[in-house]
């Protein structure tokens, strides 16, 4: 929000860092975790341009035999809003599994209208993932309160 | 794959139990039929809905009364007499104990029951329990309070909307209802709610009072106003079945409550550009048809209509995302976004110098560490520092989170508590995070070591480390910047006095350096050996003006090397030494090389033995002996002098 209103569109822009949410703390939940985050606003952007984006970067991240869908979800700045799932056999689990990556869409005009764009004038696409989710995902990190803890055998695997 | 996710699928007795996650946009899709309806759209089937008897009665009056139609926009209240409370048909208990509901008589159970169905909540009243034979809908008086169903006396305030009889509250409204109304088998008469209200109103009732109930999750997230007539005549008609009641009449209150559920006129040109491949108007028609809305088309133009209970259209794109996930995603096709963004211009510095630190730290034999942003009052006083301020959390989620931290102090040596405590007592930690103050946050670098020097077999065990691995680690990052830090020997209430110290770079002090104090090691129970700590501000890292590194030609004429040994007083800094000798030589000392220190028993006590060489060298001649000596002579002469050496 703070680059839409300081910035004049075209604008692409990828942000990381810490977020905190009053979150029950679980295996797979805290409340302090980290994102990155990415928004790409012209006057012209499609869904298949985020489905294009994302799915290049899946391919270059995880290897170009990554099986991925789009799946239909809701957050309520973006819409239409979707998932992004990879099929778990890329990263060698055998179970037939899809993992959730990914959270996008496209920019919900009620947010151009709150940072002061004029109306109808640009379009736009966001993503977001949590990557302390990743490791997890994949039972790899078994719980998410290992990356508060820092102990040294956990740290080793870096 | 059109958009509420299956998260499990269980089989309880008669058939699988599906188990669904709806999103907060679709309170539609919380119930029995709602589903079936998106079901029957998906798959372009027929729903049956059951026959559900339009109830003609006696309308009554002065049964019911609200006190303010912005609160309940809509009340109908059904009298339903002379019924017999007994358990329900087996079917409808195995139908609700599918469902995680326990079975408690045929008219509560009727009331779940149709909750389940149609999505709209409903509450029954035994009436003879209610005073004045009326309700009223209105917000709750100071000073009252009721007895919930589940036994639970509850303090109310006038931010909750409460049913009330002529005496007192006999429910929450929304939420649930009293126990002193409850339907038992006594009952006789019943009283039968189906109602509006407010989203907002629940949603804030239920987080003063911490109560949640299956009612209380669809009024938060809005019920279909026109669903509270369907919801009591569906009620109304299963009541008089299996209570064998007789209805005796029926009053309805409701204000004009305007649908919101505009008009969206969208362009099918546009649905197809936004979505990136051509969308035929047939199937969009078809598509949104299936859903439930009117379409009517006029050239680009689709004029939509959404049905009653989809409150979350509004825009042209929530149409566009109806059709989007109706067609498939995975029917789209892929595009890669040419990006015509300029590059917002964005100081890099920062970056390269934390990637910097990180690679020197790395190479040191460090682990980078991410610790918790907040802290609490009693880790800040076990480390000494609860006389700095820190920002308060207004509503923190436990104890232990109530403060930003103004430090990496207390989150580091959390850390070291915990491998510790694991048996891991070597320990060479990074950390690059933030202190936050009532001014801002301001970017920091924590530095913790404790342990064995190394893990290398060929080295004693007993080498731990000292504060001179940790000036080594702040010495190799400040040189990789072109400074050379100065250190201020300063007493922190952190730090031992004895080895407490400013990083001073051209008199801005850059952080803080030292060695623990043992009163924070006792308080915090760490059972390892000494720990050194440093912090060095980023922000002010960052403000330092790039140092231009030049290349340094070697030297071609040869250099004359002196070393000196001399004790000093142990308060004498080393540093204080070495600039003393560069004043004092004369263009001819190139510079000065430590060689070590000894605290051995041939010094005597209070004293510190140091050695040190002194490189002579010219880049134009070569040097001869007697002006060197000359001037090594006079930098001796001043340290016995201005620093009380004693040459040895």
């Amino acid at each position: 929000v703070r680059v839409m209103k300081q910035h004049k569109p075209p604008l692409a822009v990828v942000v990381a860092g810490r977020v905190y949410r009053p979150d029950a703390v679980d295996a797979s939940h805290s409340f302090m975790f980290h994102q990155i985050e990415g928004l790409l606003v012209d006057e012209k952007v499609q869904f298949s341009e985020l489905k294009g984006l994302l799915t290049e970067f899946c391919k270059r991240f995880f290897g170009p035999g990554v099986v991925m869908r789009f799946r239909p979800h809701f957050f309520p700045f973006t819409e239409p809003s979707a998932e992004v799932d990879i099929n778990a056999s890329i990263l060698g689990i055998q179970k037939k599994q899809w993992l959730e990556i990914l959270g996008c869409g496209m920019v919900n005009p009620k947010v151009f209208q709150a940072v002061g764009y004029p109306k109808g004038q640009y379009q736009g696409l966001a993503f977001g993932l949590g990557w302390e989710g990743w490791p997890i995902l994949n039972k790899a990190i078994m719980n998410i309160g290992f990356f508060l803890e820092m102990e040294g055998g956990f740290l080793n695997n870096f | 794959m059109a958009g509420l996710e299956i998260e499990a699928i269980e089989n309880v007795g008669k058939g699988p139990v599906f188990e669904i996650e709806i999103t907060p946009n679709r309170p539609d899709a919380l119930s029995m039929l709602g589903l079936a309806r998106e079901i029957g759209a998906i798959t372009d089937r027929q729903v049956k809905f059951p026959k559900i008897k339009n109830i003609k009665t006696k309308a009554l009056k002065n049964l019911v009364h609200i006190e303010n139609k912005a609160d309940c926009g809509r009340y109908i209240a059904t009298l339903i007499k002379q019924v017999t409370i007994k358990p329900s048909p087996v079917e409808m208990m195995e139908k609700l104990s599918s469902m995680g509901l326990k079975p408690i008589n045929n008219a509560v159970d009727i009331t779940n029951f149709v909750l389940m169905e149609t999505g709209q909540p409903l509450h029954a009243f035994d009436f003879d329990k209610l005073e004045g034979g009326r309700i009223e809908v209105r917000r709750a008086r100071s000073g009252e309070s009721i007895v919930t169903l589940d036994g639970v006396q509850r303090k109310l305030d006038p931010s909750i909307l409460v049913i009330a009889d002529a005496q007192k509250p006999v429910a929450i409204a929304g939420i649930m209802g009293g126990l002193g109304t409850e339907i038992s088998t006594s009952t006789k008469n019943i009283l039968l709610e189906s109602a509006f209200f407010d989203m907002g109103l629940i949603r804030q009732a239920c987080r003063t009072l911490g109560l949640r109930s299956d009612s209380s999750y669809r009024f938060e997230r809005q019920v279909n106003i026109k669903g509270v007539e369907t919801g009591a005549n569906r009620a109304t008609d299963l009541l008089l079945q299996l209570t064998q009641g007789q209805i005796a009449g029926r009053q309805e209150v409701s204000a004009n409550i305007k649908t919101r559920f505009e008009t969206v006129k969208v362009r099918l040109s546009d649905i197809s550009s936004f979505l990136g491949g051509d969308v035929p108007l047939m199937r969009v028609k078809g598509w949104l048809t299936r859903l439930g809305f009117k379409v009517k088309a006029k050239g680009d133009i689709l004029t939509v209509n959404a049905p009653d209970n989809r409150s979350d259209i509004h825009q042209d794109v929530d149409i566009i995302e109806e059709v989007s996930r109706m067609m498939g995603f995975d029917k789209l096709p892929v595009k890669l976004p040419i990006i015509k963004a300029v590059n917002i211009p964005v100081d890099k510095r920062p970056r390269q110098i934390k990637d910097k630190i990180r690679q020197i730290l790395i190479a040191g034999g460090m682990d980078e560490i991410i610790t918790l942003s907040m802290t609490n009052t009693k880790a800040l006083q076990k480390s000494q520092m609860g006389d700095v301020q820190a920002l308060r959390i207004f509503n923190p989620l436990t104890q232990d989170q109530e403060l930003m931290r103004p430090g990496l102090l207390p989150s580091m040596l959390q850390v070291t508590l915990t491998n510790m405590n694991r048996g891991q007592k070597d320990l060479k930690l990074f950390e690059i995070g933030k202190r936050y103050f009532i001014n801002g946050e301001k970017e920091t670098l924590g530095l913790l070591l404790t342990g064995r020097r190394t893990r290398d077999w060929r080295y004693p065990s007993k080498d731990v480390v000292d504060i001179f691995d940790l000036k080594g680690l702040l010495e190799g990052f400040f040189k990789a910047l072109g400074r050379s830090p100065v250190y201020k020997s300063v007493a922190l209430p952190i730090f031992d006095p004895a080895c407490s110290a400013e990083i001073d770079v051209n008199n801005v002090i850059m952080g803080t350096v030292g060695k623990i104090d043992h009163t924070v090691l006792n308080n915090w129970d760490l059972k390892g050996g000494d720990i050194y700590f440093a912090e060095v501000f980023l922000d002010k890292v960052y403000a330092l003006p790039p140092q231009e590194q030049r290349y340094q030609p070697l030297c071609g004429f040869p250099a004359i090397v002196r070393d000196v040994s001399l004790a000093v007083k142990k308060e004498v800094a080393y540093q204080d030494i070495e600039k003393l000798c560069l004043s004092k030589g004369e263009g001819l000392l190139k510079s000065v090389h430590f060689i070590e220190q000894y605290l051995g028993n041939k010094i005597q006590p209070g004293y510190k033995g140091l050695v040190f060489s002194c490189q002579y060298q010219k880049i134009d001649r070569t040097l001869r002996e007697e002006e060197v000596a000359k001037v090594h002579d006079q930098i001796l002469q001043t340290l016995t002098a201005e620093l009380k050496a004693i040459l040895r």
